[in-house]
């Protein structure tokens, strides 16, 4: 990459407000992590369509969708945990700014997934006739994917059980008092993207609610 | 307050605010040398890192750069002597390090500055000579090591390829020892061996040999004599050095000194397949970096001299390299080359090749995909219908296309269209579904949709082809689930319906896998068996995860046991692919997403799902489907991902081991330090530090130990991880060759009686007419002119019908992808070529499978033929 015209190093301008840590441990998380965070998707992009996008820049760990916290349903963003940096690396780079299920969709780097930070405060919007008919999937009810399993982890045998790439260590920690959302504002890119899609009524006519982004900003910078 | 010297040289030779919108060269020159001579006094060490940073990333601006280290030189020599020393020993690294972008830009660079008098032209001459030198001994048998001829051929590459950039102002200053280079040259490619890139070429030709009849090499050294022809004359290389001659003349030129090239590699052996190993290693470090695509007819394409297309692509090449990660830069200089006429198509041409280079592009093929949509947005009135006319052409010539490039070009295609609203104009090729279901324009079509309901919905796609209602037919069944004991009351209710419902009810009840597991144990397999139990728990759980990604994953953490402990062996396992399969068989994407999970969990190893893929059902699908090679191939790289992380944990570790133990070391050092010093206390000997300085100590050192242990025992465990996954990738290869040749031997027509090998593509009129006249075809790569006469047969070729019959296209097809797992993991089938030649490459093989699965790995596949 050349390093002329971006320093980067300089991975996003914004820092999340729930990251406990220093701001170098801040810079340390993002230039290490295997996360990215996807947003100003449409609230009927499934986990399978964004796997069919994002598979394309590597192998996928986990996806964990942003769900509204009352209607257990989508809400516009994810995140997308890779295996390896590089392929994170190539999510941000070649898959921020494009189209997913007609919308432009932002991908930057965040720090790490923690249980909680699924939960973001989603609002329907406007939905196109073709869009209506799609169903919204549930994430509600008794089966609940994202939450801890029930089962004692020690109880599988670990010589046989180390898995293909599915064995990481993966620290959770819980932060369940803060129900803000996770979106984080855009890098400059992002913002000349967003912009677009508000100069240019073809983004809109598509979309479900773009207020949507512009609240969590005013949430974020608060 | 003008812009600053930085942002000048940055945007130097751009039209652009901060050099006024101006487009002249000169001007350009004179108003950032004019800053740069303000500012030299404070910042020169700046400018000359920045400088030389400048002409590493920006090599088509390196003209420029030339000038103006000219321009300095005439004031202060020091700093470009300094500029030329640090060139010399960045051009010696890079040699060493083998940093094959850094030769070949610094020796632009060096041209560059030749030509601005900066160096002496005699110094260029040496150092063509001592790259020319190295190459010449690389292919010598006894001296050198022919296997390397892929570094020699990049040397002569190398100095080819900076003549557009100095061959004017050699020829006009030494015009004698350039031409002994010249001549050095003609001489170096009379002994080197022609590369034949068949294994490497998108379209393959019936005779299976490449079409191409000069390899990148003599192709470029014609483009040079041309050059030279015509008087060294290049309009795609600016000559701004040449408004400032007059001034640059006065210049003292600096001399380059002597580089040494790095000693060839020895052959460890005359063995054929260490020399086949070495030659694959020396293929990967010296990969070509372009194999030229003619996809547009020459009348369409841009007419420019053979040498100006070099340069261009070039230069493209560069910045998809250099500004690769920056979108929007990465656009701007693709639309903005100094270049004096028009090259959309050559671009478009550039940029597929590289999106279907073999074995692989530079990048991962969606960053072209990006690329591509960011100039369909810079160009909007000219590039789309570029890449309109690319896709056609490319479709017409499918049936030929390498099974590699063509799942390339659907993934691209499909996610293309997908940031394009889906808009294409289906109508055209609407006469596909006329076609047999195996013809590979139809089953283009197919995979084309099916994707495109991935990356959007069933009703959206359909909505988007409804110019062409007969492609209808073409798309998969509306994607949801197939769940064999749905509850229905109106519904007799089976043994199935009934243990299926408990099962949900223990999940919901959230019983624990031990509760699950021992009333399978109790209930199901005594009454019913356990195909019978794995039958209802795998559609059971299937359909408790089936609401997403996510539902799955957590039903295979939280149960996964139980399947684990219904399907001990491949039997079982096989028969839970067809499970996963009935209850999926709407959705190709969830059957493979389900499959490639299950291997995750290690429910399914990696050979159990090439038995299932090599299994009849499957077999019959090769020709007709991508489903079940997108389940091998996601299989296959899996396991192979899994050894390259290993490979990168254990290195960490080793590094996290050597400082554990000098912190370790150092630790203990200190703590028998302390111990050491003893005072005489009472006539007796004791320890003066005190006692709770040792107690600190000693935890200390205790506890580095600790750290060096564990960082040992992890080491040593994933070492273990690593050895058993590469004896499980040897075991996957050797099942995975087995079951290609079984299928094959199987379906293959014969050999005939005099030794015929058949030819699979006879009932194809494209074939046929293409092997009448060798020059009829519309695409040749490193062909220049063999599209001249073809625009014709271009319109005649489509919409032709398929006339190969099911038995030939299904072997075409599987014969393309044994060849392109074969060229994909080349470098580990290589480290287990013995066992392969001894167990799967027998004499009595059929001359066609041995000829797939070598020209994958560039293999000879017999004496004298070199592929």
């Amino acid at each position: 990459m050349a390093s002329l015209f971006k320093d980067p190093t300089k991975l996003s301008a914004y820092r999340d407000r729930r990251f406990t840590g220093t701001q170098e441990e801040y810079e340390a998380a993002l230039q290490a992590s295997v996360t990215v965070y996807v947003g100003n998707m449409s609230f009927y992009t499934t986990e399978e369509q964004a796997y069919e996008l994002f598979s394309r820049a590597g192998e996928i760990r986990k996806i964990i969708m942003g769900l509204d916290k009352n209607s257990k349903t989508p809400c516009g963003f994810c995140f997308i945990l890779y295996y390896s940096r590089e392929d994170a690396e190539d999510a941000v780079k070649y898959i921020s700014g494009t189209m997913l299920d007609d919308r432009p969709i932002r991908v930057d780097f965040d720090w790490g997934f923690e249980e909680g930070r699924q939960w973001g405060r989603g609002r329907s919007g406007g939905q196109k006739e073709l869009e209506a008919q799609r169903e919204l999937v549930d994430y509600g009810g008794a089966f609940q994917p994202n939450a801890p399993p029930q089962y004692d982890r020690g109880d599988r045998k670990r010589g046989y059980g180390d898995s293909y790439r599915n064995d990481r260590d993966y620290q959770r920690k819980r932060y369940r008092n803060d129900e803000r959302s996770s979106q984080r504002a855009p890098d400059s890119e992002f913002k000349r993207d967003a912009n677009d899609s508000e100069k240019n009524p073809r983004f809109r006519e598509k979309g479900d609610s773009d207020e949507e982004d512009d609240d969590y900003d005013k949430r974020r910078r608060r | 307050m003008s812009a600053g010297w930085r942002t000048l040289l940055l945007r130097i030779g751009d039209r652009c605010p901060e050099y006024g919108g101006s487009a002249d060269h000169k001007e350009h020159i004179e108003t950032c040398y004019g800053v740069l001579c303000r500012e030299y006094e404070h910042s020169k060490d700046a400018m000359f890192e920045f400088l030389l940073q400048c002409a590493d990333q920006l090599p088509h601006k390196i003209p420029f750069f030339g000038v103006l280290i000219g321009l300095i030189n005439l004031e202060n020599e020091d700093f470009s002597k300094g500029i030329v020393d640090t060139t010399h020993a960045n051009l010696q690294d890079a040699l060493h390090n083998e940093n094959r972008d850094r030769i070949r830009i610094l020796l632009r660079f060096l041209c560059g500055l030749m030509c601005s008098k900066v160096v002496l032209p005699n110094s260029i001459i040496e150092t063509f000579e001592a790259l020319l030198s190295s190459a010449a001994t690389i292919l010598d048998e006894e001296t050198g090591n022919p296997s390397w001829q892929p570094r020699a051929d990049f040397y002569v590459y190398c100095i080819l390829a900076s003549l557009p950039w100095g061959g004017s102002e050699l020829f006009e200053q030494v015009p004698d020892e350039f031409e002994r280079v010249l001549v050095g040259i003609q001489s170096y490619i009379s002994i080197r061996r022609h590369f034949d890139d068949i294994a490497f070429s998108v379209f393959e030709t019936d005779e299976g040999n490449s079409p191409n009849k000069k390899d990148f090499i003599e192709d470029l050294w014609e483009r040079i004599q041309v050059l030279s022809r015509n008087g060294w004359k290049v309009k795609s290389v600016p000559k701004p050095h040449l408004s400032f001659e007059a001034q640059l003349v006065a210049g003292v030129s600096h001399r380059f000194s002597p580089i040494s090239c790095p000693p060839p590699t020895i052959s460890q052996s005359s063995s054929e397949i260490v020399k086949g190993q070495e030659k694959h290693e020396a293929d990967l470090k010296y990969p070509q970096r372009l194999r030229r695509l003619h996809i547009f007819p020459t009348n369409k394409a841009e007419n420019m001299q053979p040498v100006d297309r070099f340069v261009v692509e070039e230069c493209i090449l560069d910045v998809l390299l250099f500004f690769n990660g920056c979108r929007k830069e990465c656009a701007f200089y693709l639309v903005s080359l100094p270049v004096p006429f028009r090259y959309e198509y050559l671009m478009a041409e550039t940029i597929f090749s590289q999106l279907l280079l073999l074995p692989n592009p530079p990048f991962r093929p969606i960053y072209y995909t990006l690329v591509i949509i960011d100039l369909c947005k810079a160009l909007p009135g000219a590039f789309p219908s570029v890449v309109v006319g690319a896709v056609h052409a490319l479709f017409d010539r499918i049936s030929n296309m390498d099974m590699e490039c063509r799942t390339r070009l659907i993934l691209w295609f499909s996610h293309h269209l997908s940031n394009f609203q889906f808009i294409w104009p289906w109508q055209e090729w609407a006469y596909v579904k006329d076609l047999p279901k195996w013809a590979p324009q139809r089953v283009f079509v197919q995979e084309v949709l099916e994707r495109e309901i991935r990356l959007s919905y069933f009703d959206k796609i359909k909505q988007s082809i409804e110019d062409a209602v007969e492609l209808e037919e073409l798309l998969p069944p509306k994607a949801g689930p197939n769940f064999r004991y749905h509850s229905d009351e109106g519904k007799e209710s089976t043994d199935g319906h009934r243990l299926s419902k408990e099962l949900v009810a223990m999940v919901r009840g959230r019983k624990t896998q031990g509760d699950i597991i021992s009333w399978v144990d109790e209930k199901i397999i005594p009454v019913n068996g356990a195909k019978f139990a794995l039958d209802v728990v795998s559609q059971t759980l299937l359909d408790i995860g089936s609401k997403s990604f996510t539902h799955l994953i957590t039903v295979l953490e939280r149960y996964g046991q139980i399947i684990s402990k219904l399907c001990p062996n491949e039997e079982m396992q096989l028969l839970l692919m067809d499970e996963v399969s009935a209850y999926w068989k709407n959705s190709t994407q969830m059957i493979a997403i389900a499959i490639d999970r299950m291997m995750g969990y290690r429910l399914l190893s990696n050979l159990a799902i090439v038995k299932w893929v090599f299994s009849p059902a499957n077999v019959d699908q090769f020709h007709v489907s991508d489903r079940p090679w997108e389940i091998l191939r996601n299989a296959v790289s899996k396991t192979y991902n899994r050894i390259f992380d290993l490979r990168k944990e254990i290195q960490t570790l080793r590094k996290g081991l050597q400082a554990a133990k000098e912190a370790s070391e150092k630790a203990a050092r200190e703590l028998e330090e302390a111990k050491s010093i003893i005072e005489i206390v009472d006539g007796q000997p004791v320890p003066s530090e005190n006692p709770g300085k040792l107690r600190r100590l000693q935890a200390r050192a205790d506890k580095a130990k600790e750290g060096e242990v564990t960082t040992e025992e992890s080491l040593e465990a994933k070492e273990a991880l690593l050895a058993r996954g590469l004896e499980e990738s040897k075991e996957l290869l050797r099942l995975l060759f087995k079951s290609f040749v079984e299928v094959l031997t199987e379906r293959l027509p014969p050999i005939s009686a005099d030794g015929d090998v058949p030819n699979l593509r006879a009932g194809d009129p494209n074939v046929n007419s293409s092997a009448r006249d060798p020059e009829a075809t519309t695409m040749e790569i490193d062909n220049e002119n063999g599209g001249d006469n073809d625009s014709q047969l271009n319109g005649q070729n489509k919409k032709i019908s398929h006339n190969v019959g099911e038995l030939e296209q299904w072997c075409l097809c599987t014969l393309g992808y044994l060849k392109s797992f074969s060229r994909q993991y080349a470098t580990e089938i290589w480290s287990h070529i013995a066992m392969l030649d001894q167990e799967i490459f027998v004499g009595n093989i059929h001359p066609l499978i041995r000829k797939a699965a070598f020209s994958g790995l560039c293999r000879p596949t017999s004496e004298g033929s070199h592929l």
